[in-house]
């Protein structure tokens, strides 16, 4: 004999219908206030990103009704291409990735550029060599990852000094730094927000003082970050487009500020583990130089002199068959185009 | 063998271009996403013949890598194919060398060798050398009763004739497990030329994601693939040859 009777299992039908009903309509009323979006970065979580997380956890965009899924990066990653393929919306592009991109016919499109000044810089022991001006490269060894970023900047660095590649010594630079603490080579490339502190304190901790040579310096502004999505998602929601930016800026501003400094650290912290915290607060110090160097310099300011320069740098080396008319490509959130 | 495996090596690149093609067209995707045939083409002319010396290089680091793991492999296995303490005091230790994965190993082979030919040697032979390690084991631990009986009760057993015996019956599983290795061989040389080598079709091919360039990397694999479908097919052909030379006829 069934223990449920016809009215009970009826009376459970009921609930459960009401209950998935109610569930429902919740969700769909949610998804309409809520606009679901995928920000794919460039790396790993670390302070490089800390606007990104902090747009995210402070609520700048639950603020303008945006629910973003922040994605971490990585050498295997490739935003321009998520968004082409439709896994992504928005995105963090290096500028050769974007000019290469459209050097392809990708439609990407530049919203924002994130560090105003390149952190992709050398370091050097400062008691052994100086590198004050671009001829002290000649006769040194210096390090390059080829195919790399840092090996576009030091071609350009050296041509426009008119050195040789048979006047320097060009050295393969791969993931770890044995070869420099060795002294294997004279100069080596290093992210100076996020790796730079921890090399200098390596160096330092042997009673070796450490440079750092920082090619804008030289007048080599090679554009690093930036925040991309692709035309057609530009032209179909741009009103999405200028939310997401806006409140991705205001994310970036306020995780730069002093005053918030101690609370984004700790937001970070809970990404990035296995940083120290005292070093990440000096990284924070560091990456704040680069992404607002002035303080009437507003973040996501897109140097278009720079994107030209780059765009001039990767024809001259060849990576590019031809210009790509980089202007075009640039929409700062507000232009009308 | 040999133009069998070079077809069907051709088939199934056809194949998985045409697919990547079918994709591109079929959702409209840029060159930079998928590169079409024209771009597969012009780059091709570009590199195609450092990219060829470049695998010949792999290739040769990872056929003595091959051929090194092949050795090692042979002499443990026949060690470890005695229930001694010994015999199983090696196997374990071969078994464990191989618990730890080659990416975690390889940068501290790369302190210790240096970012050259050793260092490729070494992890080649690391990842093809156990997929043979546990044939040979498997195939020198399984005695063949109908032939070694005989020996064994004439007094006339010694071990180098176990272990001929083993092999020749079991010449077949050998020479498709060799063979098979040679991809492991290929594969562990290229992965080891990614991490940290300056030489060599994985050291290009490193260059090519940096730069995002998929044209370069599909003729990467093409030749790797061509290389590797001639070399194994070769290894068969042997296989064939020594089998067919030990039998007599």
């Amino acid at each position: 004999m069934n223990p449920i009777g016809p009215k009970f299992r009826m009376m459970i039908i009921i609930v459960c219908a009401a209950v998935l009903t109610t569930a429902g309509l919740l969700r769909a009323d949610n998804a309409a206030a809520q606009e679901n979006l995928t920000y794919r970065l460039k790396w790993l979580f670390n302070v490089s990103v800390i606007g990104d997380l902090y747009a995210r956890d402070a609520g700048f965009f639950e603020a303008v009704g945006l629910r973003v899924d922040v994605k971490a990066g990585g050498p295997e990653r490739d935003a321009i291409r998520e968004l082409e393929l439709g896994y992504a919306d928005f995105g963090v592009a290096s500028a050769d990735q974007v000019i290469r991109a459209r050097s392809k016919g990708a439609p990407v499109v530049v919203l924002a550029q994130l560090f105003q000044i390149n952190p992709l810089q050398w370091i050097y022991r400062a008691d052994e060599h100086t590198f004050e001006h671009i001829a002290d490269f000649r006769g040194k060894t210096i390090g390059i990852t080829y195919g790399g970023n840092d090996e576009t900047i030091m071609r350009t660095i050296l041509a426009k000094a008119g050195i040789q590649e048979s006047d320097v010594h060009l050295f393969s630079v791969r993931y770890d730094f044995t070869p420099f603490f060795q002294r294997r080579a004279d100069i080596w490339p290093v992210y100076r927000n996020a790796q730079g502190p921890i090399l200098a304190d390596k160096l330092n901790a042997a009673g070796e003082p450490v440079g750092f040579f920082n090619p804008a310096d030289h007048g080599v502004r090679f554009v690093a970050n930036s925040v991309v999505t692709s035309r057609r998602a530009l032209d179909q929601q741009p009103l999405i487009a200028a939310k997401f930016v806006r409140a991705l800026l205001k994310g970036w501003e306020a995780a730069l500020d002093p005053a918030n400094a101690q609370k984004a650290l700790k937001m970070l912290q809970q990404y990035d583990k296995d940083t120290p915290f005292p070093l990440m607060e000096r990284q924070l110090e560091i990456t704040r130089r680069l992404i607002k160097p002035a303080p009437d310099v507003s973040v996501g300011r897109i140097d278009a002199a720079a994107w030209r320069q780059t765009e001039e740098i990767m024809l001259k080396q060849h990576l590019i068959p031809a210009p790509v008319a980089i202007a075009d490509a640039i929409f700062p959130p507000g232009s009308d185009d | 063998m040999l133009p069998r495996r070079i077809y069907q090596f051709l088939l199934i690149y056809l194949i998985g271009l045409l697919l990547l093609f079918a994709v591109k067209y079929g959702f409209g995707l840029s060159d930079y996403v998928i590169p079409g045939p024209r771009d597969v083409i012009n780059t091709l002319k570009t590199v195609c013949i450092r990219y060829f010396s470049d695998v010949v290089d792999t290739f040769s680091v990872a056929v003595i890598g091959q051929i090194i793991s092949i050795c090692l492999a042979a002499a443990v296995g026949i060690i470890g194919r005695r229930t001694t303490w010994f015999g199983s005091f090696v196997k374990v230790a071969a078994y464990n060398v191989q618990a730890y994965p080659i990416v975690a190993i390889a940068p501290i082979i790369f302190i210790l060798f240096g970012d050259g030919f050793l260092s490729r040697l070494l992890i080649a032979a690391m990842i093809c050398y156990f997929p043979i390690l546990l044939s040979v084991i498997g195939i020198m631990s399984e005695p063949v009763e109908d032939v070694e009986h005989f020996y064994r009760a004439t007094g006339r057993m010694r071990w180098q004739l176990e272990v001929k015996i083993r092999a020749f019956e079991n010449l077949g599983k050998l020479t498709t497990v060799i063979s098979g290795s040679a991809t492991l061989a290929m594969a562990g040389t290229i992965v080891s030329e990614f991490i940290a080598a300056n030489a060599g079709i994985g050291y290009s091919i490193r260059i090519a994601l940096y730069q995002s360039d998929l044209s370069r990397i599909l003729i990467a694999l093409f030749l790797i693939g061509i290389t590797l479908s001639i070399y194994q097919g070769l290894l068969e052909l042997c296989g064939h040859l020594v089998k067919k030379g030990w039998s007599g006829h």
